[in-house]
């Protein structure tokens, strides 16, 4: 008896593990695609598209969607792993350099070829298709940008009307109408208080990305031509006294902001100007959420030393190495790239990465921003593309945070944070 | 033997497997040679995150600790009287206790929020200039903050261990002392705490492994900052293995964890065991 108990349970065990290896084959007259997306508005556009082209198709898609937090993590384990789970992957480009070095993700060029093409269609931004490459700019394609993000410059074009400031082309234009403006609006009662400027400055990815822009623009440079840090250059040290002089006209409290809060204050009418990006712009024109309809403007980056350059922050597509389904997998990333579905994408909320786009009309009339995100996008500059981004910015993060709560000068927090990057490429090394 | 076999297979393949799985990356190389080294082990010596983040452990412990103790023993003599009330009062108390601490680090966050919280609302109120109390931002009022919010949480649950124990307190020692002519203080010092050691010892036991391996409420509350100024050694744990994906140094910082917590708890027993001991 306890041994016939035994056999089945083992049955029952092995059964269940084939049901889960064969779950792929669930729909044995459709090619079945498992795709992981992001959550959020990004990811919905793709979960959408997903769903049109199964209506369309034999291709059945499965969508796995995962917070922001979890999908790094979840899709490098995966891929490490060699699973083949998924057939395509979103991926925030920053990872992009990690997941390609580690040969995680598939050459497009032999299934470019196979359908034709030599390349991406050159309708795409450069500076987004050039993220796809590895090594960057010049390598074979293994991704496809899909949401076109990059910083915006953010200000409030009623109150530079009301002090007679023209938009600001510089840093210093910036500090100055900060604090004309923190100074004549910070006179009344609490409610009517409106600061300069507002910042993220919390530890790690909130403080590199608003530090990043004024960092280049002052001639910074994170690393020199022989790939050593350089981060505590003349430059680099008078761009952080620059961000804390910035703090002074900040609301209290910005050491410790991150987009939810510099998004507070731009929607409430706390605070002038700001870096964001352009996720944030539908928000302002929705009176549910925002105080200030109709008063925000956008622009590109300010400059200083060097013209102004956005950080630059697309959504890519990648197929990874173990997918058992890379063919159907680029049919779909072709068709869900193609200027018609991106056109949905877009409608949906998503920054597009096709240059015609941006100058479509319907899409002009419903985002009246495009032109300076177009701008923006072209002009941008990718966060280093080194495999170890990750922790640099996760170390450099922390001493700039250091630098914006008063732990350490900027000369300090420079020196230290360089020290720290210098041993982070020792030890990869 | 054979009905225990799957018992003994979840067993092996949950625990015994990762466990040495882990012991072997911690002593492994990080590179595609994986030769066998101490490397992650040498290198915590020299990490002064590493430092920093274990020095914050022991703070944010040993205060928090503190405070939820004395806080939860004063509450456990207070409602353990017969007073009006003290039902509703207790059910309340343990409200914080029975909440995610996801969702506690997410009302925190919005409360302490120094321009739109409630937390400085209140005290502008009162006619208090909040300019300065910039609660997660400043290195200072960031550490006290992760800590009051930790004190909020979880003293319920240090009063109710302790309230049990002293329900568990007979009554002829009492009424013994109470004849000796002993007063209320020397009672308290000489009959209610050596009766309630072991429910404190328990207590204190439990609430230490939970502070040293803290991470839900200040990843929420701070991600660690500012400038690392609430950085603890799980949430460092936590970056090193998902965000650098350096599985052999976090494991080598979880050992050296796991090692301090079975030492402090080896000595939490210890004296617990020589209290039983005397009792029986």
């Amino acid at each position: 008896m306890r041994p016939t108990i035994f056999l089945i349970s083992l049955l029952l065990v092995a059964l269940s593990t084939t049901t889960c290896i064969n779950n792929k084959n669930r729909h044995p007259l459709r090619t079945l695609l498992t795709l992981a997306v992001v959550s959020g508005v990004e990811g919905d556009a793709l979960k959408q598209a997903a769903l049109d082209y199964e209506s369309q198709t034999s291709t059945h898609i499965d969508v796995v969607e995962f917070p922001y937090a979890n999908l790094f993590e979840k899709e490098f384990i995966d891929l490490k792993a060699r699973t083949g789970a998924y057939d395509l992957i979103m991926l925030d480009d920053p990872w992009f350099p990690r997941f390609a070095s580690e040969q995680f993700l598939t050459d497009f060029t032999p299934l470019l070829q196979k359908r034709g093409k030599s390349g991406p269609d050159p309708d795409f931004v450069e500076t987004s298709l050039a993220l796809c490459r590895h090594p960057y700019q010049t390598g074979p394609f293994y991704a496809l940008p899909y949401v076109g993000n990059s910083q915006l410059f953010f200000y409030r074009k009623d109150l530079f009307e009301k002090y007679s400031l023209q938009q600001p082309a510089t840093w210093n234009d910036v500090l100055a109408a900060a604090k004309t403006i923190h100074e004549k609006e910070t006179a009344g009662a609490d409610g009517a208080k409106i600061y300069g400027y507002v910042m993220r400055a919390a530890q790690g990815n909130a403080a590199v990305a608003d530090f990043m822009p004024i960092f280049w623009a002052f001639g910074g440079e994170m690393f020199d031509a022989s790939g050593k840090p350089t981060v505590n250059s003349p430059e680099g040290i008078a761009a952080l006294e620059f961000m804390l002089e910035l703090g002074k006209y900040s609301p209290p409290g910005y050491a410790s902001f991150n987009a939810d809060d510099v998004g507070a204050h731009l929607l409430q009418g706390t605070a002038a100007m700001s870096i964001n990006w352009p996720a944030w712009i539908s928000s302002f024109g929705n009176p549910s959420k925002s105080k200030v309809i109709g008063k925000m403007e956008f622009t590109t980056l300010p400059g200083a030393q060097k013209s102004g350059q956005a950080e630059i922050g697309n959504w890519l597509i990648a197929i990874p190495r173990d997918s058992l389904n890379a063919e159907a997998a680029m049919d779909f990333l072709l068709w869900a790239t193609s200027a018609e579905q991106m056109k949905r994408s877009a409608e949906r909320g998503n920054p597009p990465t096709r240059k015609s786009l941006f100058q479509n009309a319907e899409l002009l009339a419903k985002y009246p921003a495009y032109p300076a995100q177009l701008r923006s996008l072209e002009s941008s500059r990718p966060r280093p593309r080194t495999p170890h981004w990750t922790e640099i910015e996760n170390a450099f993060g922390i001493f700039l945070s250091k630098a914006n709560s008063g732990v350490l000068t900027p000369a300090e927090a420079m020196n230290q944070a360089n020290a720290e990057i210098e041993k982070i490429l020792q030890r990869a090394q | 033997m054979l009905f225990i076999a799957p018992a003994l297979a979840v067993l092996l393949s949950l625990s015994i497997y990762p466990l040495i799985y882990s012991v072997s990356i911690s002593l492994q190389q990080a590179t595609a040679s994986g030769a066998w080294t101490l490397d992650n082990f040498t290198r915590l010596a020299t990490d002064d995150f590493f430092l920093t983040a274990m020095a914050h452990t022991f703070v944010y412990a040993i205060a928090a600790l503190t405070c939820e103790f004395l806080l939860g023993l004063g509450l456990a003599l207070l409602l353990n009287k017969q007073i009006r009330g003290r039902g509703l009062f207790r059910a309340s108390l343990l409200v914080p206790m029975m909440l995610p601490t996801v969702v506690v680090g997410v009302v925190w966050r919005l409360m302490l929020n120094p321009n739109f919280g409630a937390v400085n609302g209140t005290l502008k109120q009162l006619g208090l200039n909040t300019e300065n109390l910039t609660w997660t931002a400043s290195p200072r009022l960031a550490m006290l903050s992760v800590i009051a919010v930790d004190v909020w949480q979880w003293t319920p649950f240090v009063f109710l261990v302790l309230l049990a124990g002293l329900q568990a307190i007979p009554q002829e020692p009492y009424e013994a002392a109470l004849i000796d002519g002993s007063s209320r203080w020397q009672t308290f010092l000489h009959v209610t705490l050596p009766l309630l050691k072991p429910s404190i010892l328990i207590v204190l036991l439990l609430r230490t492994m939970d502070l040293l391996r803290v991470f839900d409420q200040i990843f929420i509350l701070t991600e660690g900052g500012p400038g690392f100024a609430t950085e603890t050694i799980s949430l460092y744990i936590y970056r090193t293995a998902f965000r650098f994906f350096d599985f052999g140094y976090a494991a080598a910082m979880s050992f050296v964890l796991l090692a301090l917590t079975n030492v402090i708890s080896a000595a939490y027993i210890r004296l617990l065991q020589g209290e039983t001991q005397k009792g029986t």
